[in-house]
């Protein structure tokens, strides 16, 4: 009953406070929606963004911790440039949130979209994948050194992936090559319509290699099965099915890779209204109901707030610019 | 000159589509990393198979049911010609596009189904009304209750 | 008999009251999703996951994949009655169940959609249970030099498709295959025909054309020739019942498609749809009265329908023995069983033969109840024809609009939809035949992407298509299938 009283003060409490015109400072900290949160997966039902969007709503709405109601709505279309250019033209409103990942960044520098992260509000990064390489259980590769060495020799070996050239799996696939001392562009990279298709290819033996998640992979891996990984672009060993992957690091390559996810809210949102909500995915993903989510997704909790978030991104843009940049998908 | 006949019309038509399709293909950037075929090859030869087809279709004779015409009825007015029920409900599709948003599903589809029923000539408005209605509250209730999808609301509350 | 003890221990799953119960649930659910246009199996699935993520795993996967065959079940309805297909893997359908339907036998042709589509799910089951782990093999055997060869075969069905004149056929093909290019090209990330829009980056949705090909030109075409309310109401529904050389009739092509369909549907990417295009232009060319498609023939009902039912089983083989999903509907499914923490795959079979062979046994018992529950409802549903027409043409128009906006949330693909119905009213008034469009639509992308794809992979040398022997083959039979039935023309001709 305590909570109930409380929200029933706040209600007396704000137009009084309005009236006075006193503590503008103190209260402007204490915002809250007034109405439904429109969280937009710009994507169909059924992908990652979509994942998250209903994931987040609905642990929120079982762990009770926000006023309002957070709606799930899908906005689909061009990889995501459909849904930026809605946002995009609500600047200040702070019922607007939606999902993100790479892509944020990499569709613009494609050309594919005006709008960049830097148009939008940074809110939270929320959790984090990796991009792993995998080879038929069979495969003469040990290591992921011994396929850079193939690869040196014989540059027509393929490896799949699941997104078009100078997205996610081809900027992944691309960075550690170079980073392993290789001509990032002679990477013979093949586009399939999705992890899953990727694999597919490989385990029929119609490809050398296939780049993908990690979260995406985890399913095919492990004993008896037909696909062997050989690195992971995480900094330490993940846990799971994926104990025994080694990082591209522990074999002397040294390079990373996030496939990370959070939030963004619309261009130029009160300062007040992102406090509110860093705060609460703060507290959500502290929640049971968060955890028990998060470990049967295989997701890994890789929280930033607003700033925080906002920093990386700008951070990402430059890395994978400057891949894109040695692969010749953008000018100099 | 002879006349054209129908097939010579549409030849041309499919010709000019064919020309601009080509254009097109000739604008679609080289992809920077060496590619066997390039995104360019199949838009070229789709243009060029347009183009002979249409050269084809240029000879071919129009069958009867290629030339078949409407049958016009006597109109009233040009408005409820039948050419005037495809205009009108052509535009009538438009309107509701644009509509959808700002009024609102229920509004929109509602004045849709049951403006153009009237308009083909269905004179019982209430059953008309009633089963418009029913039949799009179901939908929406059972996609935005049950299924969870959005729909816009507009100026209807709910 | 390993196989029957298996199942044995399936039916003890499925067969628990729950479950039974679930089984049910989904078929229900799934018939309605099906029978809307736009609300298809994909989302439908997705927007799910939440409801079984504290289901047992069994269960749940029995749910969804009652939901999944039960709206490919239901979506043959509308595209019967209304032209307007509700689900992809039905618009074969409408080519004949339509027709049909206006010759007043709209009865016959549900009746026989529902009888196909349950001998189609059934049979596919059996193969299921008895080969799914060896053709697993099979699946991955397919990579993109077969695929190419696959879909030249599947495109040379335009040939048959084409009734009148091969020439307008054939223009219309062409067209499909330029829609199926817009958007970003996989393979490049380069825009092609976007005209700088980003609505079109993601391509043109199948179904945005279908509706707007088939129902909104038919809405179209019928306000220009059937006047308003002014033609009596038809006898609509007709009986249900089917003679016994009707059933002859049918019994071919149905065993034919089913097994044809459920093959299409374990190859990754190819599914109902695909499968219920081959099934039908097989039949069409294997029946005598082959130029009577089209027109309302049963076995143009019966085929798609088998093959489609059967495809949407056969796509289980590459999600359960290899944890890959074949179509857009497994993939969704792959999600929510990872949820509920099963690992698909090759390890499954012997990590949760609960799951694998309870869903299995499900598939049976949902195959009848779908048979019992759609026959009854067969006279119920048929009654829309009974509408008043000018109340009937609005009714469709919405439902056009509501699957459209339902799927893509998007007005420019409203308008898309109309631009697209009055690209069908043209090509109907014209003579071009839409079939061999919406065929070379669905092939036409999957085409170009495995033939570069493949090219590729052999550094530029196409002898990649001749030297693997599934995609030679295939390709031979395409060069068989249109030199065949020229040869007949030209014998009859002669004659």
């Amino acid at each position: 009953m305590k909570t109930l009283s409380l929200k029933r003060l706040s209600v007396l409490a704000l137009p009084l406070a309005a009236l006075s015109g006193l503590g503008t400072a103190a209260h402007a900290q204490e915002w809250t929606p007034t109405r439904s949160i429109e969280f937009i997966a710009p994507a169909n039902p059924g992908g990652g963004w979509d994942t998250l969007v209903r994931t987040v709503s609905r642990v929120l709405q079982e762990e009770n911790l926000a006023e309002q109601n957070f709606a799930a709505i899908n906005v689909p279309g061009g990889g995501g440039a459909v849904a930026w250019a809605q946002v995009a033209r609500d600047s200040g409103n702070p019922h607007k949130l939606f999902a993100t990942s790479p892509p944020i960044i990499l569709v613009p520098l494609a050309g594919a979209s005006r709008y960049d992260h830097s148009d939008f509000t940074p809110v939270a990064r929320l959790i984090t994948d990796y991009s792993i390489v995998l080879v038929a259980a069979d495969s003469e590769y040990q290591s992921i050194n011994d396929l850079f060495d193939a690869l040196k020799e014989n540059p027509r070996l393929s490896i799949g992936g699941g997104s078009a050239p100078g997205s996610m799996d081809h900027i992944a696939i691309a960075g550690v090559a170079a980073a392993a001392g290789m001509d990032a562009a002679s990477v013979n990279y093949v586009p399939f319509s999705g992890g899953g298709d990727a694999m597919t290819n490989l385990m029929g033996g119609h490809i050398e290699a296939v780049v993908t998640g990690a979260g995406e992979a985890v399913g095919q891996l492990g004993e008896g099965s037909q696909l062997r990984a050989l690195g992971v672009s995480s900094p330490e060993r993940l846990g799971g099915g994926l104990e025994d992957v080694p990082t591209y690091q522990e074999q002397g390559v040294d390079y990373t890779f996030d496939i990370w996810r959070g939030v963004m809210g619309a261009p130029d949102m009160p300062e007040e209204a992102v406090a509110y909500y860093e705060e609460l995915f703060a507290e959500m993903l502290e929640t049971d109901g968060w955890e028990r989510a998060r470990d049967q997704l295989g997701w890994i909790d890789a929280y930033q707030n607003s700033e925080e978030f906002g920093a990386f991104l700008d951070e990402q843009q430059e890395q994978f610019s400057g891949v894109l940049r040695e692969l010749g998908l953008i000018a100099q | 000159m002879t006349r054209l006949n129908t097939n010579q019309w549409l030849a041309l038509v499919l010709a000019l589509v064919a020309g601009g399709y080509l254009a097109m293909a000739w604008q679609i950037p080289t992809f920077p990393l060496p590619r066997p075929i390039d995104s360019d090859l199949f838009p070229k030869v789709l243009g060029f198979t347009l183009l002979l087809l249409a050269v084809c279709l240029f000879f071919e004779t129009p069958s009867a049911a290629g030339a078949e015409e409407a049958e016009e009825e006597p109109a009233t007015s040009p408005l409820f010609s039948p050419w005037g029920r495809v205009i009108v409900t052509a535009v009538a599709v438009a309107a509701y596009a644009l509509l959808l948003v700002p009024a609102g599903f229920v509004l929109a589809s509602t004045l849709l189904g049951a403006g153009l029923t009237a308009f083909y000539g269905y004179r019982r408005h209430v059953i008309n009304l009633v089963t418009v209605l029913g039949v799009v509250l179901a939908l929406y209730l059972t996609m935005t209750r049950v299924m969870d999808v959005y729909l816009p609301t507009g100026v209807l509350p709910f | 008999m390993d196989a029957l003890n298996n199942l044995m221990y399936g039916f003890g799953i499925a067969l628990e009251p729950i479950n039974i119960a679930y089984v049910f649930a989904g078929v229900f659910a799934g018939t309605i999703i099906g029978m809307l246009p736009g609300l298809g199996p994909i989302s439908a699935l997705a927007l799910m996951i939440p409801i079984t993520f504290a289901m047992e795993p069994s269960s749940g996967l029995i749910l969804m994949a009652g939901v999944y065959y039960g709206a490919i079940f239901g979506g043959s309805t509308s595209s019967i009655l209304l032209n307007a297909p509700g689900v992809a893997g039905t618009v074969a359908t409408s080519f004949d169940g339509y027709p049909m339907a206006k010759k007043g036998m709209a009865g016959k042709a549900l009746a026989i959609a529902a009888y196909a589509s349950f001998i189609g799910g059934t049979v596919s089951v059996v193969f299921l249970m008895l080969v799914a782990p060896l053709l697993s093999k099979v699946a991955v055997s397919f990579g993109p030099p077969e695929y190419f060869a696959l879909m030249v075969l599947g495109l040379t069905a335009v040939v048959s498709l084409s009734d009148k004149s091969l020439v307008k056929g054939l223009i219309a093909a062409v067209v499909g295959i330029m829609i199926s290019i817009v958007g970003i090209d996989l393979q490049t990330g380069t825009e092609r025909y976007t005209f700088g829009s980003i609505q079109l980056l993601d391509g043109i949705d199948f179904l945005v054309v279908a509706l707007g090909i088939f129902a909104l030109a038919e809405v179209f075409y019928m306000l220009l020739r059937g006047g308003g309310g002014k033609e009596a109401p038809r006898n609509a529904i007709g009986s249900l019942k089917l003679s016994r050389s009707e059933v002859k009739e049918i019994a071919g092509p149905i065993s034919r498609s089913s097994v044809l369909g459920f093959f299409t549907g374990v190859l990754p990417g190819a599914g109902a749809t695909i499968g219920s295009f081959l099934g039908y232009s097989m039949e069409k060319r294997l029946a005598k009265d082959g130029d009577t498609f089209g027109q309302g023939n049963i076995k143009g009902v019966a085929a798609p329908e088998s093959a489609n039912n059967a495809a949407c089983t056969g796509s289980f083989v590459p999600l359960l023995t290899l944890g890959v999903p074949g179509s857009g509907t497994t993939a969704v499914l792959l999600g929510a069983l990872l949820v509920m923490g099963v690992n698909p795959g090759p390890m499954m079979l012997e990590q949760r033969p609960d799951v694998f062979w309870g869903v299995i046994a499900s598939m049976y018992i949902g195959n009848i109840f779908l048979l019992v529950l759609n026959l009854p409802l067969i006279p119920l549903i048929a009654k829309i024809l009974d509408m008043p027409k000018p109340l009937l043409l609005s009714l469709i128009l919405i439902f056009c609009m509501i699957g459209v906006y339902g799927m893509s949330f998007s007005v420019f693909d409203l308008l898309l939809l109309l631009g697209f119905g009055l690209l069908g009213l043209g090509m109907r008034l014209f003579g071009f035949p839409a079939a061999p469009l919406i065929l070379a639509l669905i092939l036409g992308n999957i085409m170009e992407e495995s033939m570069r794809r493949a090219l590729q992979i052999s550094g530029g040398d196409w002898s990649i298509f001749i030297d693997k022997p599934i995609s030679l083959a295939l390709l031979v039979l395409a060069v068989l299938s249109l030199g065949l039935p020229l040869l007949k023309k030209r014998r009859k001709r002669a004659v």
